[in-house]
């Protein structure tokens, strides 16, 4: 995608929600967009994204047009999310190349909630609990991990993000206790849904 | 934990989006000293615009030409040493959030509330500044002049 349009005034910007930059690196070797690394999570913060992936479209005058958008750049999740990348990526292409939006500036601005104070104070716990993950002090990190996730239990960037660093397989067991937990609270998401 | 007395303090390290900056310590010279207390984080003036950026002048809390009036600065005060400050209520002043981790002496400081909002509401891309896989600081504005799609996502 950024390949094929990057002729066109327009690139990919990747921020991996993600303290792993070997992980990171390892997936990142065909992309050729930059991609910034955001182990403390300030851009969840500041554009108040609950889920990966979740993209933003946004123009050259710094407009956000589209905001936080379910949007999958493959189709290996089709089976779980029930979202076609193909569709998607036509409506970028057309926004890329004729500047169609998705939305009026109407509806984009009633698209996404702001954080509440308790997801808002999550993103801090969280970004302590890493700190301290990164500097070795094991039971500090699992002290602010787990108030992280008791405010925000539905928040994968903080919840599932978490796991990880809790040694915990955000692939597994917990992953799908996760899913229940948040469907069962009406599958909340900052942002506008994909189907 | 039981503390004793109003010094049982230790080193408090702000963590904010330009990385985490130790505030000193009771250990260190008493103008330089920051702590947490039983009763608040407090830190130095000089700590209070390392980490931070603002100071509090008798006009209000300032950083570069802009001021915020504060009614009571007496509140902002420690009460053991009126030199220092409560960094999380001068947080919260500026529009900025915070959490403490008393243990670690750890606060973490967000961004101002209104940033997100204006991009919520205004729908004006906010700005950021992250390493990427070298390294290098790059920026959103970096990659201005063109329609830019920021992809958020991870290996988790």
């Amino acid at each position: 995608m950024h390949d094929e349009l990057s002729g066109e005034g327009f690139t990919i910007i990747g921020v991996a929600i993600d303290g792993d930059i070997d992980a990171i690196r390892t997936g990142a070797t065909a992309i050729s967009f930059p991609i910034l690394m955001d182990p403390d999570h300030l851009v969840t913060e500041l554009y108040a994204i609950s889920n990966v992936p979740t993209v933003v479209w946004i123009d050259e005058d710094d407009r956000i047009v589209q905001p936080n958008w379910v949007a999958f750049g493959t189709d290996t999740f089709l089976e779980f999310t029930g979202i076609e990348s193909e569709p998607q990526k036509d409506l970028i292409r057309s926004w890329v190349r004729d500047g169609t939006a998705m939305m009026s500036p109407e509806q984009a601005r009633a698209a996404v909630e702001d954080l509440t104070t308790d997801e808002q104070q999550a993103r801090l716990y969280f970004r302590i609990g890493a700190h301290l993950k990164r500097s070795g002090d094991e039971p500090g990190a699992q002290r602010n991990l787990k108030k992280a996730v008791e405010l925000a239990p539905h928040d994968w960037t903080v919840r599932r993000a978490a796991m990880p660093l809790q040694g915990k397989d955000p692939f597994g067991e917990e992953f799908f206790t996760m899913y229940q937990e948040w469907q069962e609270a009406g599958s909340p998401y900052h942002g506008v849904a994909s189907r | 934990m039981s503390q004793i007395g109003p010094l049982t303090a230790q080193d408090l390290t702000a963590i904010t989006e330009a990385g985490h900056a130790g505030l000193g310590s009771r250990h260190m010279s008493h103008s330089n000293s920051a702590a947490i207390f039983q009763d608040g984080p407090y830190v130095s003036q000089a700590a209070l615009r390392a980490s931070l950026g603002w100071v509090l002048k008798p006009e209000g809390l300032c950083r570069d030409a802009v001021c915020v009036p504060v009614e009571d600065p007496a509140k902002l005060r420690s009460k053991e040493n009126p030199d220092l400050l409560d960094i999380v209520a001068v947080a919260e002043l500026i529009d900025r959030p915070a959490a403490i981790d008393a243990e670690s002496g750890l606060v973490a400081i967000g961004l101002e509330r209104s940033r997100r909002q204006r991009a919520l509401h205004d729908l004006q891309a906010p700005d950021f500044t992250l390493s990427d896989l070298d390294g290098k600081p790059r920026s959103l504005s970096d990659y201005s002049k063109q329609k830019r799609l920021l992809f958020a996502f991870s290996s988790w």
